[in-house]
């Protein structure tokens, strides 16, 4: 077989998909929590970068990859409550205020980098840690998937609990109905006694710590520094994810693992001598597919009529 | 109020943090010329911020160097990366009283084609691109080019050497790597260079190429260059800007060989990750600085050719392997020896080192294609 077809049919491509998908699955998750509360984050992307360098410093300085870890969720939550009080408080679009946010995120974690690492490009010189790669008893025995799941950096576990959890929040716990309640019609809410303001707020710092944990696995799981921009469109991918699972956890889950797919795919088919651009261009063809398939039957079914 | 007291204030903030980031262009000191008239002065221009690790660096390196070895009087302005800031500096600084204003990266190409034909008394020198001299009256621009492809003609040669050899973490098979930010001219011209040098060594050496398409992307770099040291490749070449710094995550991940370029990326992780950096073996460097001094030698000597562009390689220091201590401990004596045999036929003009500028794309597509595993 052609080496690289063998590649492909290979545990460690599987593997990888795992390791492309992680990040944007934190963010996606945390585009669906902040849009079933009725706020569009596009701030995901500022969101990763600034805990992506958070974390790295905190590591650095501290010694200790957890601690960073923390940090850069801290840093998230931190920038989700700073969206959420120019949204909410002082009325600013939401839009406008997430272009804000990554413009500031973009210029100003090379400020801080600077300012860490006496360096605008990369954080090579500060000795952060990494997250570590842990092996799954039972799970890494077990042959093929094991070579696939038995042993893959915490962070990507974390983001697959991350899933049915912000499930069972979302679908099965009081406030995770109210904070979609929030989202489907903040009068009624408000009518009812429920702060639109709280739930939101509270869901933009959930969407942060997700965004965040995505950001510290680039900088602290992928590679073990942080480079400037090095989030390169994860956190918009995201919410294209999350649009293409329908603004539902599960949903985020399985875009977000075609896109990883279709990266991967990119990544191991860039020696088939197909040229860069078009693999390139599958993830958002892909997109465009599933999206025109998806408009089209709602319309066959009649539910765009209704409404 | 209160709050909105609180508002107005974070926004100044955010302003205030967005400008020391550095967008504005900073406002040179006004030259009143007490008693420093015989210095020559020099200003560089950089299209971004200090810090890239590269070009940008090597040639604010190249202006310490004109300070210290020439005795001028230096400024480097930062721009910062907002592309409508370039063209007013570059209108402001022309307006003043240099004798030499350098610029460069194609970035700036446009902008000195716009503006130097305004100030027909005022010299530039533009690095890594050049002016369009057919184009209009650019008398006064002296372009740099960098012959990369002579550079990495050295790092393929040593690449071949290594996939052959016994090396303690070269494998069987003769299958080396090269990582790109872009399939564009200016990155296929490393390749060019990288495969002809690898066929001199080994005509039986295949390569793997794979297109980052970002410069920016670390993560996408290393997932790359693990398939493509999963395919069987045990040393790569990476060409790809912050992209291609995670080819060196990957190298350390499967404890393979890695060669660098632009900056000297052994040194980048010397004492942060010692173990990472012994991977690299060397780096691919355009030597920014070198070639900057030399213009400014010959200006200051009254020999530089204004109105043409010149290209630059191994023989006159303008591109050439890091010589490190990894350098130095990794790759065995002999290997050094042949590199610097091959280096010196490149300078002598023995061999010629083909360039993707002047096969065009369908030859280098050949080219590659050719060397497919």
């Amino acid at each position: 077989m052609h080496p690289l077809l063998k590649a492909i049919f290979s545990a460690s491509f599987a593997a990888s998909i795992l390791r492309v998908t992680t990040p944007i699955l934190f963010a996606a998750l945390g585009a669906v929590v902040a849009d079933l509360s009725g706020v569009v984050n596009i701030a995901l992307e500022g969101m990763m970068l600034i805990s992506a360098l958070t974390g790295v410093i905190a590591s650095a300085f501290t010694g200790s990859a957890w601690i960073g870890f923390l940090a850069g969720v801290a840093a998230g939550i931190v920038v989700g409550l700073v969206l959420g009080y120019f949204h909410l408080k002082l009325r600013t679009n939401v839009i406008l205020a997430g272009i804000a946010l990554n413009l500031l995120a973009s210029q100003g974690t090379v400020f801080l980098l600077y300012a860490a690492a006496h360096d605008k490009g990369v954080s090579s010189s500060l000795p952060s840690k990494v997250m570590p790669e842990i092996q799954v008893p039972i799970l890494k025995d077990i042959p093929v998937i094991g070579a696939i799941l038995g042993k893959q950096n915490v962070l990507t576990y974390l983001s697959l609990i991350a899933v049915a959890v912000i499930y069972l929040f979302l679908y099965k716990t009081s406030f995770g109905l109210r904070l979609r309640v929030v989202g489907e019609n903040p009068d009624a809410a408000d009518s009812v006694g429920i702060s639109v303001h709280k739930v939101r707020f509270i869901a933009l710092a959930i969407s942060g710590a997700l965004a965040g944990m995505g950001g510290v696995h680039l900088s602290m799981g992928y590679v073990s520094w942080f480079s400037r921009n090095m989030t390169s469109g994860r956190g918009f991918i995201a919410l294209a994810a999350k649009a293409l699972g329908r603004t539902h956890p599960v949903g985020a889950f399985f875009a977000s693992l075609l896109f990883g797919f279709t990266d991967a795919l990119s990544n191991y088919m860039q020696s088939l001598r197909v040229p860069g651009e078009f693999i390139q261009m599958i993830p958002y063809v892909v997109t465009l597919v599933v999206l025109a398939v998806y408009s089209g039957r709602q319309l066959k079914s009649g539910r765009f009529s209704n409404e | 109020m209160n709050k909105k007291l609180i508002g107005v204030m974070l926004v100044a903030a955010l302003l205030v943090s967005a400008m020391l980031v550095g967008c504005g262009p900073e406002e040179p000191e006004p030259q009143n010329g007490e008693g420093q008239e015989s210095k020559y002065k020099a200003v560089l221009l950089l299209a971004g911020n200090l810090g890239d690790m590269s070009f940008l660096d090597s040639a604010n390196r190249g202006m310490q160097m004109i300070k210290e070895e020439l005795g001028w009087e230096i400024k480097v302005i930062e721009m910062g990366t907002d592309p409508s800031n370039w063209e007013p500096t570059l209108t402001d600084v022309s307006s003043q009283d240099w004798d030499l204003i350098i610029t460069g990266t194609f970035n700036m190409q446009t902008q000195i084609e716009e503006v130097a034909p305004k100030f027909p008394e005022k010299n530039y020198v533009l690095f890594d691109v050049s002016v369009d001299y057919e184009k209009g009256d650019y008398s006064n621009v002296y372009s740099i080019l960098y012959r990369q492809n002579e550079g990495s003609y050295l790092a393929g040669a040593l690449a071949a050497m290594v996939t052959g050899s016994d090396l303690p973490r070269a494998n069987e098979q003769k299958l080396i790597g090269f990582l790109g930010g872009m399939d564009a001219p200016v990155i296929n011209d490393f390749l060019v260079g990288y495969i002809e040098g690898a066929k001199t060594v080994d005509p039986e050496v295949k390569v793997v190429v794979s297109y980052v398409e970002s410069y920016s992307d670390p993560a996408k770099g290393k997932e790359m260059c693990l398939a493509q040291y999963d395919m069987g490749v045990d040393i790569g070449f990476n060409v790809a800007g912050g992209s291609g710094l995670g080819q060196l995550d990957a190298a350390k991940e499967r404890g393979l060989y890695a060669i660098g370029v632009d900056s000297d990326q052994a040194m980048l992780f010397k004492d942060s990750d010692p173990e990472k950096a012994e991977l690299v073996l060397t780096s691919m460097l355009k030597r920014v600085d070198n070639s900057l001094l030399r213009a400014a030698k010959l200006c200051q000597e009254g020999k530089l050719e204004f109105g043409k562009a010149e290209s630059l390689g191994l023989k006159e220091d303008a591109v050439g392997l890091a010589i490190n201590e990894f350098y130095e401990r990794n790759v065995p004596e002999e290997m050094r020896a042949e590199l610097e045999e091959i280096a010196e036929k490149v300078k002598s003009g023995e061999i010629q080192v083909p360039s993707a500028f002047e096969l065009g794309p369908d030859a280098v597509k050949e080219l590659r294609d050719s060397v497919a595993p």
